[in-house]
């Protein structure tokens, strides 16, 4: 059964083109309703969703041109084994000798001394300095 | 005798940059066979410099003449002539066999102030039987005020050479404390303090031409911060050399030999932070040769090495590029 229509006040003009309605009339609400209920379901259905699936990290997709390599950083860990007397090493495997010194850079190219007053000398011991 | 001079400059001008190399006022004296020269970066007060570096000058010197094997008098001839196993010595010899335990332990062993008899043996001054394989292990336990006592086996007997230089520079910029620009150069092995936004350009010798420069070290202290100190040494086989028949001998022995080192080091300098630790490492780098060298002296820390190889080759560590350039 409708219900009746939300009255107006008797005597308030309606809009230009509208149908004047009667003492009594009330606007139809299911248009209210319909949308009530679709946002009450969609809102249900996200909290469902967000209690059901956990929440992943946002990734920002990389898409690799066909000319570039994939940017994938893989690192070998290099396992030291200390042989022990009479044991030998594995087929391929660089031999380090435990006393060796750690490999160091060194300088070959000393740039020439700049013409710059100097008062100061280091010498061996010695040395006579005019 | 103190000579003092002061260079003609124009360095306190105000046109002349703040990080331009320091030009000093030099007072020198000799001293242990060597010179020992401070220079101070004296401003217009030249009268207090003046008197401040020949205090010094004067303090250092006595110390040296305690600590010298060339001195008849000295407490190191006292304690080599003395044939006792335990021997008390006075704080300045106490002082400087302590930095000579300090130079041994730097130097992984390479430092040995017991090789005088195998160094006068190597010159032909003494028999070789005397330097042979005796234990040369000895000890130091500390006394009342500042003295000490030595404990060695009998026969062994001291040579601090570059230890005591070390030592004695680092003492004298120690005296010079209110000096915030200083060098104290004990026979070419130095101690420096720098003032703020200062420069110190250090030539190193080159020993293949008199008067040459193999590198220019230049030891800055930043505009905005402290004074900043450093040691400075060099090593080498070149002057102490002699030859003995076929035979070319140094003053550098290698403990491990109890003979002059065989190495392929000329001359090595390192900057790092005092004259003693320099002095010990400089000298270790030419015993154990370019390779074990700058091994030895990369696990150490050092600030700076710059070393001449026998094949005229220069070689240097990294982090030396940025004192050399400038």
């Amino acid at each position: 059964m409708a219900r009746p229509s939300p009255s107006r006040s008797p005597g308030m003009p309606g809009r230009p083109g509208e149908p004047v309605q009667g003492a009594g009339a009330r606007p139809d609400p299911t248009r209210m309703r319909l949308a009530l209920g679709v946002g009450g379901i969609a809102a249900l259905s996200a909290l469902i969703t967000a209690i059901a699936v956990p929440p992943t990290p946002l990734v920002a997709t990389l898409v690799n041109t066909p000319t570039e390599p994939p940017l994938v950083s893989q690192q070998r860990p290099i396992t030291y084994v200390q042989l022990t007397p009479g044991q030998t090493p594995p087929p391929g495997a660089t031999v380090i000798d435990a006393k060796a010194p750690k490999p160091i850079t060194i300088v070959t190219k000393v740039p020439a001394p700049a013409q710059r007053t100097v008062v100061v000398r280091t010498t061996q011991s010695g040395k006579v300095i005019p | 005798m103190i000579s003092v001079e002061r260079p003609a400059r124009a360095s306190r001008d105000s046109r002349y940059p703040e990080s331009a190399p320091i030009v000093p006022l030099t007072a020198a004296t000799t001293a242990m066979g060597g010179r020992l020269v401070v220079h101070l970066d004296a401003r217009a007060d030249d009268e207090r410099a003046n008197r401040d570096a020949r205090r010094a000058l004067a303090r250092i010197g006595r110390w040296a003449d305690r600590l010298s094997r060339h001195r008849e008098q000295s407490e190191l001839t006292a304690l080599n002539a003395d044939a006792r196993g335990l021997v008390p010595v006075g704080p300045t010899l106490a002082a400087a066999l302590w930095a000579a335990q300090e130079a041994a332990r730097d130097s992984e062993g390479l430092v040995d102030i017991t090789l005088l008899d195998a160094r006068l043996a190597a010159e032909g001054l003494t028999c070789a039987e005397i330097a042979g394989e005796a234990p040369r292990i000895w000890s130091l336990a500390s006394g009342p005020r500042r003295t000490a006592v030595v404990s060695r086996p009998a026969g062994v007997r001291f040579d601090l050479g570059g230890v005591a230089k070390g030592w004695l520079a680092d003492r004298a910029l120690g005296l010079l404390s209110g000096w915030p620009g200083a060098v104290v150069d004990a026979d070419g092995d130095l101690a420096l303090r720098c003032r703020a936004g200062a420069t110190w350009a250090v030539a190193v010798d080159d020993p293949r031409t008199d008067g040459a420069t193999l590198a220019i070290l230049h030891l800055s202290a930043p505009a905005a911060g402290w004074s900043a100190q450093w040691g400075v040494a060099t090593s080498g086989t070149s002057i102490h050399r002699w030859r003995r028949g076929a035979i070319v001998g140094h003053h550098l022995i290698d403990p491990r030999t109890g003979a002059p080192a065989r190495t392929d080091v000329v001359q090595a300098t390192v900057v790092c932070g005092s004259a003693l630790r320099a002095e010990a490492l400089a000298k270790t780098a030419v015993i154990a040769g370019s390779r074990d060298g700058l091994a030895l002296l990369e696990r150490a820390g050092v600030k700076g090495a710059v070393i001449l190889t026998e094949s005229g080759e220069t070689l240097a560590l990294p982090q030396t590029l940025s004192l050399l350039a400038g």
